[in-house]
């Protein structure tokens, strides 16, 4: 009895003979084939924007959001897997308040993706669990400065100035490498990031099939409304 | 007779024009026997934050080092030194978490922040804040404390009008009081430098 | 996840009883716990106006007391819970600090995850639960005050969990010259003016009657048709302090001094690096 439950309670993510973690890289063929989403750093300021797409027109798709809101100043969004997204949304709030709690100060970014990057490790070590089938774009604001990081499935965080996942980020990192400059804005930014999604994007792109989210040193992290989107789309 | 009173012992902190002050006695002893001269009350958290203890003396010294260890983390997880207000935030939640069985001892934090404002701040024995803008008092003698510094007190002290002002409150203070006393030490921090003075008080 | 290898990020909160058996055994020798610091306090609030135009008006005095001795003669006692729920508290200080501290974090998150404001029902059960749980011994008595979709609410909080709601409450040593002035001046329908003009009296009357309650007045406004509070710290200054009219200042080397220790801080400039991967 005791002999077979030992057996299957051992780590899902054992190396292989060649030192590579398979179930970890089959999680980053999860992300690669979910919905891309995009990150650009402005020097005031950061978007995320992500494909919505709906397989039926039948969806209402209303009141289900891809870009999260952790806390005034931090935001976040994904490519992969949309369920076990949400439960390192919750797992980030609550990390976020529970540092305000203990040090009376707000979170800062790299904290938080540091702690969300730690229980994404844990799932690659543990027995009885997979890995977390997506990767997180993080962005946030403190001290003046603009954050954007990415989080992979297994726990490896990059800090980027602008980055693409899901389908197609290939060519959308190479749209990035093209058009990012350092010292762009993030009006253009929002712009820039709408044409990287535009790069992939199969059929028309509306207002209800796309979603934006910005952190701004005034405004804190907010997601664009449908209309205000509509006014990036009209404007391109 | 109070836990808090069962070593004596008391500490001061006062705000002045870019400078802050903390100052004690350094009397060690069992109720009304003298057993030590030299007795720390004060600690270094950074070079421009200082944390006054006052107390039963086996919490101060227990009280410190839960802090050190809490404030050592907090330094290599982000990278950064702790602020006065986060080091205020961190004292309160250590010792809220001993509510129903706490640390005899009354904490005071003074220091500089990172724009070189002064920070004062007080603490009960179950961790509640309050953040004053002129002095905090705590300890034995905290009753002829509080009437020297509302006496003493005055926005917009220099460095060395401050030190006065601290060391004459705690020296009267201490002065009529029996269980603390026997020397004390004064600290004032600037944005370029503490200085640490000794001073000479009754010995009786 | 009970097999971890890795160490909680989070601490596990809760209270720790590590002293617990000591403190009792030092109490039992004759050396009894000090006394913590209360807010002897006067806290009021009420609701003014009707159907679209109502609003509550919460006071409070800024009195912190230690025994007999002033503690703080102007500490915060109106504490934010959400951004139009405020809450004022009365009793041990840190038990009222801590407990709306905990309800506006809770708050916060439930706003994040049901994505919409939390109404003040919520509020008012979370900490109820909390309090009654704690069987008294968090001993926080609270008036809280705030708007939501449904109008404007005052629930009154006891320490042992028990809640009332009510159109105007007032707690704390000062309650009873507080509630004076309600009783005498309270009416339905008042206007935003009427409501802080009668809050304003009321918090008066606990600063100048009750000795636990003392120096200024703080109000806070919220209103339904507002989406952000109007908070006035100390709109009024009851316990002025008397003008100073001698100098007490010892001239610069009145001290002795034995000995000087300098310790300077060097500044070199500060350059952090925020973040470090080295991933492939």
């Amino acid at each position: 009895m005791a002999g077979t439950s030992e057996r299957y309670s051992f780590s899902l993510t054992t190396f292989s003979p060649s030192g590579k973690l398979v179930q970890i890289e089959y999680a980053l063929a999860a992300v690669a084939s979910g919905a891309p989403t995009v990150g650009i750093k402005a020097t005031n300021g950061v978007v995320l924007a992500t494909e919505k797409k709906h397989k039926s027109m039948l969806y209402d798709g209303t009141s289900v959001w891809k870009i999260e809101t952790i806390n005034e100043y931090i935001g976040m969004c994904y490519s992969g897997m949309g369920p076990d997204y949400r439960l390192l949304v919750k797992s980030a709030r609550k990390a976020a308040q529970a540092y305000k709690m203990a040090y009376g100060e707000r979170i800062p970014t790299v904290q938080l993706v540091q702690r969300v990057a730690a229980v994404m490790q844990e799932y690659t070590q543990s027995g009885g669990v997979r890995p977390f089938g997506v990767s997180l774009l993080i962005c946030g604001w403190d001290d003046g400065k603009p954050y954007l990081v990415q989080c992979d499935p297994s726990g490896a965080y990059f800090p980027w100035k602008a980055t693409a996942m899901g389908k197609n980020f290939i060519s959308g990192k190479t749209f990035l490498e093209k058009r990012y400059k350092n010292d762009i804005e993030l009006e253009d930014a929002i712009h820039t990031a709408i044409l990287a999604l535009k790069e992939s994007f199969e059929g028309q792109m509306t207002a209800e099939n796309i979603e934006i989210g910005i952190v701004t040193k005034d405004g804190g992290f907010r997601r664009l409304s449908t209309g205000e989107v509509k006014d990036y789309l009209d404007n391109l | 007779m109070s836990i808090l009173a069962y070593n004596g012992g008391a500490v001061v902190g006062m705000k002045g024009n870019g400078c802050v002050a903390i100052a004690s006695d350094k009397r060690f002893g069992i109720q009304l026997q003298t057993i030590g001269l030299d007795f720390d009350k004060i600690f270094e958290v950074g070079p421009k934050i200082y944390m006054g203890i006052p107390g039963l003396a086996t919490d101060t010294q227990t009280v410190n080092q839960r802090m050190k260890f809490r404030t050592n983390l907090y330094e290599l997880k982000e990278n950064r030194p702790v602020s006065p207000k986060v080091l205020s935030a961190m004292i309160s939640n250590l010792l809220y978490e001993h509510r129903f069985g706490p640390y005899f001892v009354e904490p005071i934090v003074v220091g500089l922040d990172g724009n070189n404002e002064p920070y004062i701040s007080t603490f009960d024995s179950i961790g509640c804040v309050s953040e004053p803008e002129d002095f905090v008092a705590a300890g034995t003698c905290d009753d002829q404390l509080f009437g020297m510094c509302e006496a003493l007190w005055k926005p917009n002290m220099n460095p060395d009008e401050l030190f006065e002002a601290v060391s004459q409150a705690l020296v009267n203070a201490c002065d009529r009081d029996a269980i603390s006393g026997w020397g004390a030490k004064v600290y004032v921090i600037e944005k370029d430098k503490v200085t640490i003075r000794n001073l000479r008080t009754r010995m009786d | 996840m009970s097999s971890s290898a890795l160490v909680p990020q989070v601490p596990s909160g809760g209270f720790n009883f590590s002293n617990y058996q000591r403190n009792v055994s030092l109490c039992a020798s004759g050396f009894p716990a000090p006394k913590t610091t209360k807010t002897g306090t006067t806290i009021v609030g009420c609701i003014f106006g009707s159907r679209e135009d109502i609003g509550v008006c919460l006071g409070a005095d800024t009195r912190a007391t230690s025994g007999n001795i002033v503690a703080d003669k102007n500490c915060e006692k109106i504490h934010r819970i959400a951004e139009r729920i405020y809450c004022c508290g009365a009793g041990t200080a840190a038990d009222t600090e801590f407990t709306t501290k905990k309800i506006e974090s809770q708050l916060e998150l439930l706003k994040l995850n049901l994505g919409r404001e939390v109404p003040v029902v919520v509020a008012n059960r979370l900490i109820k639960q909390l309090l009654f749980r704690h069987q008294g011994h968090i001993s926080a008595a609270l008036v809280l005050g705030g708007v939501d979709n449904n109008g404007a609410h005052i629930y009154c909080i006891y320490p042992h969990g028990s809640t009332d709601r009510l159109p105007y409450a007032t707690m704390g040593s000062g309650s009873l010259a507080a509630m004076s002035v309600f009783e005498g001046g309270w009416k339905d329908n008042m206007t935003e003016a009427e409501a802080t003009k009668l809050v304003r009296d009321a918090i008066a009357a606990g600063i100048t009657n009750d000795l636990g309650s003392g120096s200024n007045v703080d109000i806070n406004i919220i209103r339904k048709n507002l989406p952000k509070p109007v908070i006035m710290r100390n709109m009024e200054i009851i316990g002025v302090k008397g003008e100073r009219m001698g100098d007490y200042t010892y001239p610069k080397g009145t001290t002795k001094v034995l000995k000087t220790e300098v310790i300077p801080i060097k500044v070199e400039d500060e350059v952090v690096e925020r973040m470090d991967t080295d991933q492939d």
